[in-house]
C-alpha cells in the first residue's frame, strides 16, 4: 500500500517537474525576446542604431538564464515555473533602463546580475532542505541583528545620501540590511512555528478582551524596537517600514490572531507619529508627500520631476530611449519606476505591476500548498518582503505613499538588493520544489 | 494559517489596485494638466537640446535654422533673413513661446511626426535625429520686393497663387527681428519683447493675417458678387443714377462720392469708377441683406481662414440688419439697419477684413469662383532632403459660381483698362483689380489705401492675386488707393509674374 502510493507520487512528481521546467523554459525564451527587443528599441530611440553590443548582450543574457534554468532542472526539478522567468524579466527590463541612463552603472549591474544568479544557484546547492533553516533560527536572528547594526560601526559604516546603511569592506560597498531582511524572515518563521500555540492562545484578560499573555508580545516589541533603531540611527524609513510589516504580518499569519495586527497597527501609528514629531527628515517627507509644489526646486523637486515624467509618458509612453534622461535624481535606483513610466507609459508601469503581483501570487500559492508550517510561513515572509518593498517604492514614486527610499526589487540598480533578492527567490524556489516533490496536501489526502 | 494567507493575498491585491488607480490618475487623467504646468519645462527643455529643422523659402533661401551654442540650452534659433520673414516664421523662444510657422509646424520641425520618425529609421544611413525642414511657399525675392515697395509706410502685402492657395509673399510693416526675441538668454529676449510691445504699431503682430481693417471700396467686389448672385443686378440693369451722393432710406446721412464727383451707370461702369452712391444703393435697395451676408460668408467672412498659421483673425461682416420697418410701393423693403447695409456695400460700417481675406476675394474672382485653402507650407523634408510630406491643396470656399466669376473678372479687368486701377496695367497679362480707400475719420481726414488684384494669361485662371494695404494715410480721395497701394501691388505682381510665369 505504502509502496504503491510512493510510486504513484513519484511518477506524478516526475511528470509535474517535467511540465513545469518546460513551461519555465518557454517563459524564459519569452522574457529574453522582450528584454532583447526593449534593449534594441532603447538604443534605436537614442542613437537610431542597434546597440553595438547586442550580440554579446544576448549571449550573456542567455548564458545567465540558461544557467539558472539548468540549475532548476538539476536542483529544483519540481519548483514553480513562474518565479524565475518573472524575476528574469524584471531584472532584464531594469537593466535595459539602467543601460539607457548610465552605461557605467549598467556594466556594474551586469556583473551584479551574474553574482546574483551565482548566489541563486549557490543557495539551491547549499540548501537542499529548507526545514534545516528552522534549526538555525536563532543564528539567523543574530546574523540579522549584526548585519543591521553593522553600518553603525565607525570603521565599517558609511553615510551615503543621509542614510547610514552602507558597509564597505575594502573596495566593495554593500547594504547588509538587504540580507538582514531574509535572515529576519527565517528567524521569525522559525520562532513563530515554535511558539505559535502559545502565541495563539488567549489567556489574558484586558477588560472585555481576551488577549495572549503579554510576555508573548515580546517579539513584536522587539521588531518594533529594531525598526525604530533603523529609523533613528540609519534614517532609512523604507527599510524600517518593511521590517515592521514583515514582523506584524508574519505574526498574524503564523498565529491567526487579528489582535496582533491591531496591536501592530497601533504601535506603528505611535511610532510614525513620534518620529514625525521628533525627526525633521520624516516631517519633510510627509510635507513633500502632501504638497510637493510647496518647494518645487528643493525638497519637492524629485517627486515633482517623477510626476512630470510619468505624466509625460501618458498611456503608451514616449518610447524606450526617447524620454528625457537625467531629470530625476536617483533615476536608476529608487526612481527607475518613473523612467519606465515615462518611456513605456501606463502600459509599461501596469506590466511591471502585474509582474510583481504574479510574483506575490506565486509566493503565496507556494505558502498555501506547503504542508509544513515553517516553509509555509517562510514563504509568506519572503513574499511580503518582495511584494511590499515593490509597493512601497512604487507608491512613493507615484505619490500614493510618502516617499521612502528603497529599491524596486530586481529592477533598480544595486548589487546588494539584486543579490539578496536572488537568494530570496532561490529560497522560494526551494520551498515550492520541496512541496511539489513531497506532494501537496491534497495529493496525500486522496 | 491558510485563511490568513488568502486574506494577505487580498490585501496585496488591494494595495496594487490602489497603485494602479494612482498610476491612471497621474499618467492619464491628470497627465495633460501636469504636462501643462508652467514649471514643467520638459517639452521645452527637450526641444532646445535637440537640433530643430530649418525653414527654407520657396526659392531656397534659408530663413530659420538652429545653431549649436554649446550652452545649457544647446540650440538657439537663428533667422538669417532677419525681419524679412517674421510675419510667416514667427519666433521660437525658450521663455516667450513661439508663433508663426515655428508654432504651427513645431512637431515637424522637432521631428516628432510619425512619418519623420519612420523615415529616420528606414534610411540606409540612419540619422541620429529626425528633425524635418519646412519648405515654404513664400519666396524671398517677393518678400524683398514687397518690403522695398512698401518702404517705411505701415501696411501689409499678401500675394498668393489663386490656383493652389499657396502664399507667395506676406509682409507687414512695422515688423520685428525674430533673432532678438528668440534669444536663449531669458533677459535679452524679454527686453527685446518689451521694447517691441512699447512701440506704437505692435510690430510683433503679423498684421497680414491677424489684424482687421475697413476694406473700403475693395469690398465692392463682394457687393457686386451679391448683386449678381441674387439676379437683381446684371451687366445691363439696373442703371444707377448719376449723382454726387446717395441717402439710404431711414437716415439723413448721405453717402458721398469722392471729391463730390457725379457718378453712376451700369455695373461695369460703377465698378470701374468706384461709385460709392451706386454700390451703397445696390446693397441697400437692390440686393438686400440676405444675399449680401451670403456673398460675404461665401467669400470667407465671419470665419477664420484655415491657413496653416496660428490664430488667424476672422474677417467680419454683420449678419443681422434688423426687421423690416417699411415696405414702400415699387421699392425694396427698408430694414432697421438699412443705413448700415448701405455702408457695408462700400466696405465701411461694420465690415472688417484682414489683408489676407481681401487677397482671397481677388483670388476667388481670378480662379473661377473657387477659393483654395491658403497655406505657407509647400513640403516637409527629412534631413537627407527627401520629401516626407507635401501640402495637399484643397478648395476652401466657392465664393461665386464660375459664370458670375467670369462676369466679375471682366468687370475687374475693366477697372484696370479704363478705371481707377489703370496703374496695374501689365502688357501681356490679363490683370483685374479694385482700388479702395477706407475712410477712417473726417477731422483730419485719414484713410487706408487698398489695392486688390489678380493677374494671369488671358482667359485662364489667374496665377497671382495680391492685396496691399497702406495704412493711415492723410486725406481721402478716390485716387488714394490707386496711388499709394497701387504701385506696391504692381511691383509685387510684376515680380511674381516674372519669377512664376
Amino acid at each position: 500500500m505504502t509502496a504503491t502510493v510512493t510510486a504513484e507520487v513519484s511518477s506524478t512528481v516526475r511528470s509535474t517537474g517535467k511540465r513545469r521546467r518546460t513551461t519555465e523554459l518557454g517563459l524564459l525564451v519569452l522574457a529574453v525576446i522582450i528584454i532583447l527587443g526593449a534593449y534594441a528599441l532603447a538604443s534605436l530611440g537614442r542613437n537610431a542604431s542597434l546597440p553595438a553590443d547586442i550580440w554579446p548582450f544576448l549571449v550573456v543574457l542567455l548564458a545567465l538564464l540558461v544557467g539558472a534554468h539548468v540549475a532548476n532542472r538539476r536542483l529544483a526539478r519540481c519548483a514553480d515555473s513562474l518565479l524565475l522567468p518573472i524575476a528574469a524579466l524584471l531584472n532584464g527590463i531594469g537593466y535595459v533602463f539602467i543601460a539607457r541612463l548610465d552605461k557605467d552603472l549598467a556594466a556594474l549591474q551586469a556583473s551584479w546580475t551574474a553574482v546574483g544568479i551565482g548566489a541563486y544557484v549557490a543557495t539551491l546547492v547549499v540548501i537542499r532542505d529548507v526545514r534545516v533553516l528552522q534549526r538555525y533560527r536563532y543564528t539567523a536572528g543574530l546574523v540579522g541583528v549584526v548585519l543591521l547594526v553593522m553600518p553603525l560601526f565607525p570603521v565599517l559604516g558609511r553615510n551615503i545620501n543621509g542614510a547610514r546603511i552602507w558597509v564597505s569592506l575594502g573596495p566593495v560597498g554593500f547594504q547588509p540590511g538587504e540580507i538582514a531582511k531574509i535572515a529576519f524572515a527565517i528567524f521569525f518563521a522559525g520562532y513563530l512555528v515554535e511558539r505559535r500555540e502559545l502565541l495563539g492562545v488567549a489567556t489574558f484578560r484586558v477588560g472585555p478582551f481576551n488577549t495572549p499573555d503579554p510576555k508573548h508580545f515580546a517579539p513584536i516589541l522587539l521588531a518594533w524596537g529594531i525598526s525604530l533603531v533603523v529609523l533613528i540611527f540609519q534614517r532609512d524609513l523604507g527599510s524600517a517600514l518593511l521590517f515592521f510589516l514583515l514582523f506584524v504580518i508574519m505574526i498574524w499569519v503564523g498565529t491567526g490572531r487579528v489582535s496582533y495586527l491591531v496591536v501592530g497597527s497601533v504601535l506603528f501609528l505611535i511610532g510614525a507619529f513620534a518620529s514625525w514629531k521628533a525627526f525633521g527628515h520624516v516631517r519633510r517627507r510627509v510635507d513633500v508627500w502632501i504638497n510637493p509644489w510647496a518647494d518645487p526646486h528643493g525638497s519637492g523637486y524629485q517627486i515633482i520631476q517623477a510626476a512630470y515624467a510619468l505624466a509625460w509618458g501618458g498611456t503608451s509612453g514616449v518610447g524606450p530611449g526617447l524620454g528625457i534622461a537625467g531629470r530625476i535624481p536617483y533615476d536608476s535606483t529608487d526612481f527607475i519606476f518613473a523612467v519606465i513610466g515615462e518611456e513605456l507609459g501606463l502600459l509599461g508601469t501596469t506590466a511591471v505591476l502585474c509582474a510583481f503581483l504574479l510574483l506575490a501570487g506565486s509566493g503565496l500559492r507556494i505558502a498555501r500548498e506547503s504542508r509544513d508550517p515553517f516553509p509555509a510561513l517562510l514563504a509568506v515572509g519572503l513574499t511580503v518582503l518582495i511584494a511590499f518593498q515593490a509597493f512601497v517604492i512604487m507608491g512613493g514614486v507615484t505619490r500614493l505613499l510618502p516617499l521612502t527610499g528603497v529599491t524596486l526589487p530586481f529592477v533598480s540598480y544595486g548589487g546588494s538588493s539584486l543579490v539578496s533578492n536572488y537568494v530570496l527567490l532561490a529560497l522560494l524556489v526551494r520551498i515550492s520544489d520541496q512541496t511539489a516533490r513531497r506532494g501537496p496536501d491534497r495529493l496525500l489526502v486522496r | 494559517m491558510k485563511r490568513q494567507i488568502k486574506a494577505l493575498g487580498l490585501v496585496i491585491l488591494l494595495c496594487y489596485l490602489a497603485l494602479f488607480l494612482k498610476l491612471n490618475q497621474v499618467q492619464v487623467l491628470e497627465a495633460q494638466s501636469l504636462s501643462d504646468r508652467p514649471d514643467n519645462t520638459r517639452q521645452l527643455q527637450r526641444d532646445f537640446n535637440q537640433p530643430r529643422g530649418d525653414i527654407v523659402s520657396a526659392d531656397q533661401q534659408l530663413v530659420a535654422t538652429s545653431v549649436d551654442v554649446h550652452a545649457p540650452l544647446r540650440y538657439q534659433r537663428r533667422y538669417p533673413t532677419r525681419d524679412l520673414f517674421s510675419a510667416v516664421t514667427g519666433y521660437y523662444s525658450f521663455t516667450l513661446g513661439s508663433d508663426g510657422v515655428e508654432r504651427s509646424y513645431n512637431e515637424e520641425l522637432a521631428g516628432r511626426t510619425a512619418s519623420l520618425r519612420l523615415h529616420r529609421l528606414s534610411g540606409f544611413f540612419s540619422d541620429s535625429s529626425s528633425e524635418g525642414n519646412v519648405v515654404l511657399t513664400v519666396r524671398q525675392d517677393l518678400q524683398q520686393t514687397a518690403k522695398d515697395a512698401l518702404g517705411d509706410r505701415p501696411g501689409s502685402v499678401v500675394a498668393l497663387d489663386p490656383r493652389t492657395g499657396a502664399i507667395l509673399a506676406m509682409w507687414s510693416n512695422p515688423t520685428f527681428d525674430p533673432n532678438a526675441v528668440s534669444n536663449n538668454d531669458t533677459k535679452a529676449a524679454k527686453a527685446a519683447k518689451d521694447l517691441y510691445e512699447q512701440a506704437a504699431a505692435n510690430p510683433m503682430l503679423p498684421k497680414a493675417y491677424r489684424e482687421r481693417y475697413f476694406p473700403g471700396s475693395t469690398f465692392k467686389v463682394v457687393t457686386a458678387t451679391a448683386g449678381l448672385t441674387s439676379g437683381k443686378v446684371t451687366t445691363t440693369t439696373p442703371e444707377f443714377p448719376v449723382v454726387t451722393s446717395y441717402t439710404p432710406p431711414g437716415t439723413s446721412h448721405a453717402i458721398s462720392n469722392f471729391d463730390g464727383m457725379a457718378c453712376g451707370g451700369t455695373l461695369f461702369t460703377v465698378l470701374a469708377r468706384s461709385c460709392n452712391s451706386s454700390f451703397a444703393q445696390m446693397a441697400a435697395e437692390v440686393t438686400g441683406p440676405d444675399p449680401m451676408v451670403a456673398a460675404a460668408e461665401a467669400a470667407g467672412f465671419n470665419q477664420a481662414p484655415p491657413i496653416d498659421l496660428p490664430r488667424p483673425a476672422a474677417s467680419a461682416y454683420p449678419t443681422d440688419f434688423g426687421k423690416v420697418t417699411q415696405r414702400p410701393d415699387g421699392k425694396a423693403p427698408v430694414y432697421e439697419s438699412t443705413a448700415m447695409l448701405a455702408l457695408t456695400g462700400i466696405g465701411q460700417g461694420d465690415v472688417r477684413s484682414t489683408p489676407l481675406q481681401m487677397a482671397l476675394v481677388a483670388a476667388g474672382v481670378g480662379n473661377r469662383g473657387e477659393i483654395m485653402t491658403p497655406h505657407v507650407m509647400a513640403e516637409i523634408k527629412a534631413r537627407d532632403g527627401e520629401v516626407v510630406q507635401r501640402y495637399r491643396t484643397s478648395p476652401w470656399k466657392e465664393s461665386m459660381t464660375p459664370e458670375i466669376a467670369a462676369t466679375l473678372r471682366e468687370g475687374m479687368i475693366g477697372v484696370v483698362t479704363g478705371g481707377t486701377a489703370q496703374i496695374m496695367q501689365t502688357p501681356g497679362w490679363e490683370v483685374g483689380a479694385k482700388t479702395g480707400t477706407a475712410q477712417l475719420g473726417v477731422k483730419p481726414p485719414r484713410s487706408h489705401g487698398w489695392m486688390i488684384a489678380f493677374a494671369g494669361p488671358p482667359g485662364e485662371p489667374a496665377h497671382v492675386a495680391v492685396a496691399v494695404i497702406v495704412q493711415d494715410l492723410p486725406g481721402v480721395g478716390d485716387e488714394t488707393g490707386g496711388t499709394t497701394a497701387g504701385p506696391v501691388a504692381k511691383a509685387v505682381l510684376d515680380k511674381a509674374l516674372a519669377v512664376l510665369g
